[in-house]
């Protein structure tokens, strides 16, 4: 199985990366040519630029050729694109897990700097109004449990 | 109209493009001749022991506060990558420090980015720019031309979907806002 991973930090240091030594680092603009040269690929801050659909397109190439992934970035709304997720505090592991599982550490991730995606404080917050029961990540699920 | 003329007008402006830092990897933090530089350390946040860095092994947060301050002597300011080299924390801080900037010291700012959401209680205007031309620019958050050039936030994405399907949610950039609207549309 392919691995997908999200890496997020309170301080990104490309420190980190010595602790995935057996990865291609990708630091600036690539081809998807470039990319399938490798087993195991880094994107280090490097997809901010481009749209959601263009990532998932990315990563959905990634794992039809069987190539790993993780994806180092300062930018919340990207962890949702991968099930893993890993944060580190300067240079160490402090959580990681399973995307959901990690994001439902609402309060010691903001303690450390790191906001939820969107889609996740607002289904928090929805429920703390009482109005909602999950999280919905996606618009249409979100307005069916609300309206209907 | 110039973006020189533009940043007359408003003092502080959100740029759509890209941005390269233009400082010398090569060197230490306290060789950029950076004026009042423990102070200005101070400012952003940053330890001391920062000065004896090279420019090369600093995190990305600590590269633009350096950028940041090594241009608080100009009366024009250029910063970019907030979005990609800091937290949301961080990103905060910095917009508080940047208002600041044009409010107290009448400094004009430049500040370059493709996240939109960035620009959200910051900028008065976002000007799309390709090299030195202007492409568009506007005030409006939902204007659709706007995203033409750049990545739609979620909230606007979301408050857009909502109504086109009817639910007569107001343009917001602020979540709770955002949940007051859904809640009394819902009750």
């Amino acid at each position: 199985m392919t691995s997908d991973i999200t890496i997020m930090s309170t301080n990104l240091n490309k420190n980190i990366l010595k602790n995935y030594s057996d990865y291609h680092v990708i630091t600036e603009e690539f081809t998807e040519d470039d990319l399938l040269k490798y087993p195991k690929v880094i994107f280090y801050e490097v997809l901010d630029k481009k749209r959601e659909e263009e990532i998932k397109e990315l990563f959905s190439l990634l794992k039809e050729h069987h190539i790993d992934y993780i994806n180092v970035t300062n930018n919340h709304e990207q962890v949702l694109l991968t099930d893993y997720l890993i944060i580190y505090d300067k240079e160490k592991v402090l959580i990681e897990g399973s995307t959901l599982e990690v994001l439902k550490q609402e309060k010691l991730l903001k303690r450390l700097g790191i906001a939820l995606p969107f889609m996740v404080e607002l289904s928090l917050l929805l429920q703390d109004y009482g109005l909602i029961k999950d999280i919905y990540l996606d618009y249409n699920s979100l307005e069916n449990a609300l309206w209907n | 109209m110039e973006l020189k003329d533009i940043l007359n007008e408003y003092g502080l402006v959100g740029v759509i493009s890209t941005y390269k830092f233009t400082l010398d990897k090569e060197k230490r933090v306290k060789d950029l001749h950076i004026k009042n530089l423990d102070k200005a350390l101070k400012m952003v946040n940053l330890e001391e022991e920062v000065k004896d860095k090279y420019l090369s092994v600093l995190s990305l947060d600590e590269l633009f506060k350096i950028d940041l301050i090594s241009k608080l002597d100009k009366d024009i300011i250029i910063v970019g990558n907030l979005s990609s080299c800091l937290n949301y924390k961080e990103r905060e801080f910095i917009k508080k420090l940047l208002l600041k900037l044009v409010n107290s010291y009448h400094k004009k700012i430049i500040v370059i980015d493709n996240d939109v959401q960035l620009f959200f209680n910051l900028v008065k205007l976002i000007v799309v720019i390709n090299g030195k031309d202007i492409l568009y620019k506007t005030k409006d958050f939902y204007d659709d031309n706007l995203y033409k050039y750049t990545k739609v936030p979620k909230i606007v994405e979301l408050v857009k979907y909502l109504n086109k399907k009817g639910r007569r949610i107001q343009e917001t950039t602020d979540i709770y806002e955002l949940i007051k609207d859904i809640y009394r549309s819902v009750s």
